[in-house]
């Protein structure tokens, strides 16, 4: 039985006719396509200005977000401020970087959340917000991603949420003092203004709707747009997902770079009524290293409900409305719920193996509908240095990897899982850093074999043109991306570094800070494939084929994983082929996993291996 | 020869325009496109257009073409087989297409991904090299250059692109692979990405090149095709193909650079606006072109449509001068249906020409606009589109109905609701190439054509304050009107990369007259006389390390100081008006581009005299019921073609023509110009 429960405000009959309503959230849509747009041409950080890692949002005059994708948590953000809602005017802008004061909305420091209140005829009718990944706040690396912080504070400028505009005036010591913590002031200094801008346009826009429909209209049109999203995904849980079974699953990340792993990620799920219920008890507990993922629960729920939108009704809009229909426990203490002040700077890790744990748990609730694991993390690569003309230079670029496979579709190969983002191009990073890229391609072999198989991770190579210092988090290198449904795991990730004038590939582990690179030095760059899903010997043998022939998986895989034999010229022996599963299907002992987890060693071999791997490095790297 | 003819081919009719430069009259004719082979609907259009005006094709002075040809080979997937190459390391460049992944959280999901244009056996990576700083860091090695492109050609490639890492700052390794592969293979059509983008970005120049070199042996064969044939019909004057950016090159050009005429329709559109714009004396309008199955809008500023650098095309983002064409999947044919969530939605899929909508009476059960228009007598019984299609009105109710059940509503305020969803997603595109560009839409007119456009019209001049509103004479071939209007124009760049304070003027000047040389020697190329060649020059800007190109246009003369200061404030107060903040960093002069043009006389309208007496009342043929906000009106209908010049229509009205209807609303009044526009204001009480 479903505890009964309150309804939320905005359960009720709706004043507003159906055709404004779709017209309302038409118009929200396409704003906050234009506040992307703003952001993205102005943004000088590389990883906004090529890569798009920025987020905007539209929020009700409560601060529930009513367009966006992830979701609002402005009412903390007010309640760890020094403001009262009556506090707030036209032209105020907060900021705030401190994944604490917003428990969790964004989730390290780089992440700058700015927030801006809309006011119509004197009366609030809603925020706008915009937070982007500036290139640098300070701390002990640059690019503000210390992978052997201990603390927040060793991971830069913390900005409490303070008005860095009032009325429209900006205030510029705030500015000042924040940009001069940084190592790049005047870069971040125009990314902040650009985000500004941003948000400015999603303002503007707001109030151009309440001119043009009337502000008690537009007020309205919130209230039924968070209703609609809310029956919407009621009905989702309803057809999809089993009554009162509950389903759970574990993975792993590797480790929290000071040696500590394997981090334990589990989640329980079970359906009640129209109500689902998720629990994180059995996860590990907070790590001394900066992997620790502050997960904000009503960001999880969003999280949640979009992974049914986008399986199942991809035209239903995102927004906070059904909040109260999901629940989640968060154990607080674990590395899902850190305790200030827990460093947070490459959270990634753990956000990527949480969103793997999702998926898979959905895999195994709903009938027919699996997906398998990615490349797990968000690879994210930084050089920094002086160059020959003694000018300072740092990059901050973002890799990416294996896409999970999906039903009806192969994994996309070394794509980023996340949305809307793009490879940074070649030529700009040789243009403007002293480096050159020597190769970009798929990695052979990476991807888990499967009726629809996973995608290939990618291996970049990079030779530096400067003395300095690199410094990267990628994970998955001692775990796997699991394959689901008969589907083989992917391959894990690896670096390598060569040294000019030698040949020996130096292994690297997948977390590292400030590793001195001199001229002529290569760094090889390698991230994990992506799980296969479903039996790989009902793989078309066709599309093995063009795998071989494009050189992402090689003939020997093709016979051993898919039992597709090939000819001299590269075309699929049909009868040899036929025979070769025939063979092997004859010789099966009992139905196929439906997890593969790869090869793991036994837990605690595996976290000894992870701490004496990180000793031996130190011990290599005080040596360089 | 004193005729000048526009060819427009489109998805189901092919348009001709014809224009006697001696009495200005323009002559339409449409008949149905062919597909398989467009060239058979170009000659059969121009010579029924010749037979009603009696003349040879020998009296024929400008053909100006816009094609289809590039569009469809592209959204069909129908092109040559590509051969690619590029640096060894870097096979995959398209294949990995960026690691983009569209939106939103787990877009990965439903994400579908085209093969690339030349597949990764097709492609071969080789050893030279060219670094950032435009030196060679590695030779290039001819015989390694020979064994690739003897083993594509031999594997069956039928085109090959050429492009390398950084070759826009030094094509010299791209240029020596392109002699080597026309030495080996003369008949091989290849291209090189210098050539076609000058801009960094490896993975957009390679597209590019790709497509175009995907496009060309398609492109070469209809070209001749088209040429001989209209030789064989006696044509001797000069056929010109429109390129997307509104401009026309020769088929010669078109051959080398089909990446340049893939969206050729749509730029007529707004070309023909532009010239409307400046003889109308409203040199600011929106253009908003509504078939039946998208909606194209567009700005014209200053009496010039605006060009953007990129062409959005299927899956495919590439780079290539085009007007800024904004397209939604809203037309007549769009269909009406219902969320999961009960919400109203219309379109983007569309009934298009078969079966049509429910109205047409050709099978189409669901609801379209049309059927919407047709069920609030928008679109009045008795009405023939194009003369010949009667409308099922009873079908269009049934149809209409049906959603209306869904949604629980009456059936006019379903059909209202429609065509204010559609308004709606209209209105949406207007904005996108307006307000989010920095315009205010107050200060615009708003001109509509294609079929369906002056239906929409007087709604949307309203949802966006744009006056007046201007329906043309032929909304319906608007696009080879522009045509018409059309100068020989082509864009010469290059990346620049220095900071303005850095650079002296001298230096800026200079590369900016290296250009013009290139672009003075196309222009020759092309047949333009010395007199007629015109050059526009621009600084594309922005602050060091943004991601964007704000155009400045200079001229020569500015360039000469110690520094390129002078484009500091230009840049700046752009970058203010459409981003609202200025920054203190560096200029950076990202890179340069000359436009030439070719100034050819193709069209000229000649207005009658305005008679204030003109009474509308001799071209009213009835009166119909008319849905408008909420009640039936009883509402005055009139025949287009029997209106004079000088007559004023009070709405609501409804305005019937051959190809298109357009409505006046309540509160407005129309008005025809000496060109015959009607031209939509809101009544002055």
């Amino acid at each position: 039985m479903a505890a009964p429960r309150e309804l939320p405000d905005y359960v009720h009959e709706h004043k507003i006719d159906k055709i404004t309503l779709d017209i309302i959230e038409n118009a929200l849509a396409n704003i906050r396509f234009e506040m992307d747009r703003v952001l993205v041409t102005t943004a000088v950080s590389p990883v906004i200005r090529e890569q798009a890692d920025e987020f905007p949002l539209i929020a009700d005059r409560k601060g529930r977000m009513v367009i966006g994708q992830f979701g609002s948590a402005i009412d903390v953000i007010l309640k760890n401020s020094p403001y009262e809602i009556s506090d707030l005017r036209e032209g105020d802008v907060i900021a705030t970087n401190d994944p604490y004061m917003m428990e969790g909305s964004t989730s390290h420091l780089p992440d700058l959340l700015l927030l801006r209140p809309i006011f119509h005829g004197g009366e609030l009718v809603g925020y706008s917000s915009q937070w982007g990944n500036l290139m640098d706040v300070g701390g002990t690396t640059a690019g503000s991603i210390p992978v052997e912080a201990r603390s927040i504070y060793e991971e830069g400028v913390r900005m409490p949420p303070v008005k860095l505009y009032s009325e429209g005036k900006l205030n510029e010591e705030v500015l000042y003092m924040f940009c001069h913590n940084t190592r790049m002031p005047k870069q971040v200094e125009a990314d902040v203004k650009a985000i500004a801008a941003g948000t400015a346009v999603g303002a503007a826009r707001v109030k151009e709707l309440c001119d043009r429909f009337g502000r008690e209209t537009y007020l309205e049109a919130c209230d039924a747009l968070l209703d609609r999203t809310r029956s919407g995904v009621i009905e989702l849980i309803r057809r999809y997902l089993p009554d009162g079974q509950r389903f759970t699953f574990e993975d792993f990340t590797d480790d929290d770079g000071l040696g500590n792993g394997p981090i334990k990620l589990r989640l329980t799920m079970w359906r009640d009524g129209d109500s689902l219920n998720f629990d994180w008890t059995g996860t590990e507990e907070q790590v001394p290293g900066p992997v620790n993922f502050y997960l904000n629960p009503e960001m999880f729920k969003m999280f949640a409900g979009v992974f049914l939108i986008m399986a199942f009704a991809p035209t239903l809009v995102f927004n906070d409305g059904y909040y109260d229909v999901i629940s989640v426990h968060l154990p607080e203490g674990s590395v899902l719920r850190p305790r200030f002040p827990a460093p947070l700077s490459n959270r990634l890790v753990i956000m990527a193996r949480h969103f793997d744990v999702l998926q898979a748990l959905f895999s195994k609730a709903i009938d027919g509908f699996s997906v398998s694991g990615s490349y797990g993390t968000s690879p994210n690569f930084v050089y920094a240095g002086t160059d020959q003309e003694g000018r300072s230079f740092q990059t901050m670029e973002i890799l990416y990897g294996g896409i999970p496979a999906r039903p009806g579709g192969d994994g996309l190969d070394g794509h980023s899982w996340w949305p809307e983002f793009f490879a940074v191009p070649t030529e700009y990073l040789e243009k403007y850093y002293p480096l050159r890229v020597e190769s970009y391609a798929a990695r052979p072999d990476s991807c888990g074999a499967g009726k629809w198989r996973g995608g290939c991770g990618i291996s970049k190579t990079y030779t530096f043109l400067a003395d300095g210092h690199i410094t990267y988090q990628d994970d998955r290198a001692y775990t796997y991306p699991y394959g689901v449904d008969g589907g083989r795991h992917g391959e894990s990730s690896r670096k390598f570094l060569v040294r000019k004038g030698t040949e020996e590939r130096i292994p690297l582990l997948s977390k590292v800070q400030n590793v001195p690179v001199y001229v002529g030095d290569q760094l090889i760059f390698e991230t994990a494939g992506g799980g296969g899903l479903g039996d790989p010997m009902e793989r078309d043998p066709g599309k093995v084929e063009a795998d071989v022939r494009r050189g992402l998986v090689s003939a020997e895989k093709a016979l051993a994983e898919y039992g597709v034999v090939l000819e001299a010229a590269g075309s699929v022996d049909a009868a040899g082929t036929e025979k070769e599963r025939a063979r092997r299907l004859s010789a099966r002992t009992g139905p196929l996993d439906q997890f593969d987890y790869g090869p793991l060693p036994p837990i605690d071999e595996l976290r000894e291996t992870i701490a004496r791997t990180r000793r031996e490095f130190n011990e290599w790297l005080s040596e360089q | 020869m004193a005729y000048n003819v526009a060819v427009d081919v489109g998805g189901t009719f092919t348009d001709v325009l014809v224009f006697d430069e001696k009495t200005g009259a323009l002559t339409l004719e449409k008949v149905l496109s062919t597909p398989e082979n467009q060239s058979i609907g170009v000659i059969r259009g121009v010579e029924q257009a010749c037979r009603k005006l009696q003349i040879p094709f020998s009296e024929l002075k400008l053909f100006f073409h816009g094609t289809t040809v590039v569009t469809n080979l592209l959204l069909e997937n129908a092109g040559a087989r590509v051969g690619l190459i590029t640096n060894r390391g870097h096979e995959q460049i398209l294949y990995l297409a960026r690691a983009w992944t569209p939106g939103p959280l787990y877009g990965w999901m439903g994400m579908q991904k085209p093969d690339p244009l030349a597949d990764i056996p097709d492609t071969r990576g080789l050893g030279g090299r060219i670094g950032a700083d435009g030196k060679e860091t590695v030779p290039l090695d001819d015989a390694e250059v020979r064994q690739a492109i003897k083993e594509l050609v031999e594997q069956g490639v039928a085109s090959l692109a050429i492009a390398f890492l950084n070759s826009y700052l030094n094509p010299a390794h791209e240029r020596r692979a392109r002699d080597i592969a026309r030495e080996m293979y003369p008949e091989l059509p290849v291209s090189i990405s210098s050539d076609m983008v000058q801009e960094y970005g490896e993975y957009e120049r390679a597209l590019t090149t790709v497509v175009n070199t995907y496009a060309r042996p398609r492109v070469i064969r209809y070209l001749t095709g088209l040429d001989e044939s209209l030789k064989e019909k006696g044509f001797r004057g000069t056929l010109n193909i429109v390129r997307s950016d509104g401009g026309t090159m020769s088929t010669h050009a078109a051959a080398e650079s089909p990446v340049h005429i893939a969206l050729s329709g749509p730029s007529g559109g707004a070309v023909g606006t532009a010239y409307l714009a400046r003889v109308v004396g409203v040199p600011n309008v929106l253009a908003l072109d509504m078939g039946g199955t998208s909606t194209d809008v567009s700005l014209v500023l200053g009496g010039e449509a605006t060009v953007r650098r990129e062409v959005r095309l299927g899956y495919y983002e590439f780079k290539s001068p085009a007007v800024d064409v904004h397209s939604v999947g809203a037309g007549g044919g769009s269909i009406a249906h219902v969320s999961i969530t009960g919400g109203l939605l219309v379109g983007p899929m569309s009934a298009g020409a078969m079966p049509g909508p429910a109205s047409y009476g050709r099978g189409g059960t669901q609801a379209t606009v049309t059927d919407a228009n047709v069920v609030l007598h928008r679109l009045p019984p008795g009405v023939r589109l194009g003369g010949s299609v009667g409308l099922d009105e009873e079908a269009a109710r049934k149809a209409v109905q049906a959603v209306a059940d869904q949604l629980g509503l009456p059936l006019v305020e379903a059909a209202q609701g429609i065509i204010d969803i559609v308004n709606e997603n209209m209105y949406a595109a207007l904005r996108v190439v307006s307000v989010e560009r920095g315009y205010d839409p107050r200060e615009f007119g708003l001109v509509a054509f294609g079929g369906a456009g002056p239906m929409h019209a007087n709604a949307l001049g309203r949802l966006i304050h744009a006056s007046p509103v201007i329906i043309p004479p032929t909304p319906g071939v608007m696009s080879a009107f522009g045509f018409l209007s059309s100068n020989i124009q082509n864009e010469f760049a290059e990346t620049y990369l220095r900071i303005a304070e850095e650079t002296e003027g001298a230096s800026l000047q200079g590369r900016l007259k290296g250009l013009e040389v290139e672009a003075n020697k196309w222009l020759a190329e092309e047949g333009v006389a010395d007199d007629a060649r015109n050059y526009d020059y621009f600084v594309d800007c922005r602050y060091y390390l943004q991601n964007i190109q704000i155009p400045c246009r200079v001229v020569l003369d500015e360039a000469t100081g110690d520094t390129c200061t002078f484009l500091r404030e230009r840049f700046e107060a752009e970058h203010e008006r459409r981003y609202g903040f200025r920054l203190d960093a560096p200029v950076e002069m990202a890179s340069l581009r000359v436009i030439a043009r070719g100034e050819i006389q193709g069209v000229e309208l000649r207005g009658a005299a305005v008679d204030e007496s003109a009474s509308a009342e001799a071209a009213r043929t009835g009166e119909e019921q008319v849905y408008f906000s909420g009640e039936w009106l009883a509402t005055p209908l009139y025949d287009r073609s029997l209106l004079r010049p000088g007559a004023q229509i009070s709405g609501p009205a409804v305005v019937v023509q051959e190809d298109t209807t357009t409505v006046i609303e309540p509160g407005y009044r129309g008005s025809v110009d000496k060109l015959g526009n009607i031209l939509i204001h809101v009544e002055v009480a």
